[in-house]
């Protein structure tokens, strides 16, 4: 459970005072998949690093599983980033034990649980190989068997899948809903990409531009498990992502 | 024949035409009457290579004795400097406000010309191998720090970020993370640091001992003496290269993750 109360962030430049985030209520709920879209300059980012304790609020109050986040990390919290956060100098092996490092799980145990991250992201035979080895789409694969290592209950996705092509991104898609599906966390995605949003999320949370507050709270009725190859071509895909643009439209348009 | 092997031919032709043309033309008396490349200024190879096959057979007019000297405070120097640089570096690239602090002093300290301490150095520590270490290690210091300082500056925010959020502590990410990156580009500086240190104990030398290639080359201005002079030349960019290929070497083993060493 993450609730949002009155959430705000502001920056302090030269030029003056940026309100990047003006207001932000939300409630997520246990296990939900959700996605933050909005025009870029929103503070999608930020409100997601404000979620994870990286920034504070300038107003308002964070409270994750009971507890007030105010610049601490939530425990148990997995945060894959845009940018290639996987340690070159290791093997994927060692990148994925990283976490279990850090938790003091070595041995056979850790690599065990390696073993079985592996399998999970189909990357069996890639364990000795360096991260320059692998391509785009499994390096993103790798970062999240990461973070799945230390089993979070709460995954935060920053535009996780920006910088990859289209057919890499749909296996990656699949395989996060599969993983989703079996794992149960609570998902905050924050995307420019509105198929993929409405592909994967129960909710989609359109955010005004700055100072950003939440216009728009669309649940999409599709049901799980959804195959994302055909799901696109629903009429119920089709009207959700009709009634998301109608409004995400504007505030590009306002923003032109 | 392979790239390599052509490279190699080139190279070897090259180093051949400039020490014919040193040993022919300071042969032809005419030459030698009417410019300024005398062999009493500018030696011969022969004499140089016959100095040096004397100077490498034991006996009293041995250069091993001075090699090893030399050599010996090169390595201290290099161990003192790059592991001083490398964890003062490290210590304020990890640390904003420690380096906010110090960084006018770096700035100061790093645009003094360092030969100018050379004499102070001397005068301090003597004329013996303290003083030598001293200057070597006073010029590889700033070099490596500066390299190690921006390795850890250029560990990407994200990466910390991440590694928090599987669990790491300050401490580990220091290890797993900081050390790493940095490491690589202290790596980068250690060719110019292995000169820069030869350089220093060398410079030491000149200004004040009784031993050392240094020492030697000093001998050799005294008594107007072309031939000895590059013949330890000779001698300490030999030392020069060996050092920069074992290290070469080493660093190819150590960082063959980084984009540097991909085949």
């Amino acid at each position: 459970m993450i609730s949002l109360r009155a959430v705000g962030r502001d920056y302090v430049s030269g030029a003056g005072t940026v309100h990047a985030v003006g207001h932000v209520d939300l409630d997520i709920a246990q296990g939900e998949f959700v996605s933050l879209v909005g025009p870029s300059g929103c503070g999608k980012s930020t409100l997601l690093n404000m979620i994870a304790g990286f920034i504070t609020p300038t107003r308002g109050e964070i409270v994750v599983d009971g507890r007030a986040v105010q610049g601490r990390l939530p425990d148990a919290l997995g945060y894959i980033f845009q940018k290639d956060t996987l340690l070159p100098w290791y093997t994927v092996s060692k990148n994925i034990a990283l976490g279990l490092t850090f938790h003091g799980i070595r041995g056979q145990e850790a690599d065990r649980r390696v073993a079985r991250l592996l399998e999970m992201g189909n990357l069996q035979g890639f364990g000795q190989a360096y991260p320059h080895q692998l391509s785009g789409g499994m390096r993103r694969r790798v970062a999240l068997l990461m973070s799945l290592a230390v089993e979070p209950r709460i995954l935060l996705l920053d535009e996780p899948f920006g910088a990859l092509d289209m057919h890499t991104r749909a296996h990656l898609h699949r395989e996060l809903a599969l993983l989703w599906r079996s794992l149960g966390q609570t998902v905050v995605m924050v995307t420019h990409d509105l198929d993929e949003a409405v592909l994967l999320s129960d909710r989609v949370i359109v955010l005004s531009g700055p100072p950003s507050r939440v216009l728009m709270q669309e649940s999409i009725s599709l049901p799980h498990p959804r195959d994302v190859f055909t799901v696109r071509e629903t009429p119920a895909f089709a009207e959700h992502s009709r009634r998301i643009w109608h409004v995400l439209g504007e505030q590009f348009r306002a923003l032109a | 024949m392979s790239e390599r092997m052509q490279t190699r031919l080139w190279q070897l032709l090259i180093l051949a035409s400039v020490l014919g043309a040193w040993e022919g033309l300071t042969r032809i008396p005419w030459f030698v009457a009417n410019t300024p490349f005398d062999p009493f200024f500018i030696s011969q190879p022969s004499r140089v290579a016959v100095r040096l096959v004397q100077w490498l057979q034991p006996g009293p007019q041995s250069v091993w004795p001075h090699l090893w000297l030399t050599l010996q405070a090169t390595l201290w120097g290099l161990l003192v400097g790059v592991g001083s640089g490398f964890c003062v570096g490290l210590a304020l690239g990890r640390s904003r406000r420690l380096a906010q602090v110090f960084n006018p002093f770096i700035v100061a300290f790093n645009s003094m010309p360092r030969i100018a301490f050379v004499p102070l150095i001397t005068m301090f520590f003597g004329l013996g191998m303290a003083s030598k270490v001293v200057t070597s290690w006073f010029v590889v210091f700033f070099l490596v720090f500066f390299n190690t300082y921006k390795g850890a500056r250029s560990v990407e925010r994200e990466m910390v970020d991440f590694c928090r959020t599987l669990g790491g502590s300050p401490r580990q990410i220091m290890f797993r993370v900081y050390m790493p990156t940095a490491a690589a580009w202290t790596f980068a500086s250690l060719p110019n640091a292995i000169s820069f240190a030869l350089i220093g104990v060398v410079l030491a030398e000149f200004v004040g001992s009784t031993t050392g290639m240094g020492y030697l080359m000093t001998t050799a201005l005294a008594t107007l003496n072309a031939t000895d002079m590059f013949a330890s030349v000779t001698l300490l960019s030999a030392v020069g290269i060996l050092l920069v290929n074992t290290i070469t070497a080493l660093e190819r083993r150590l960082l063959h993750w980084s984009p540097e060493f991909r085949q």
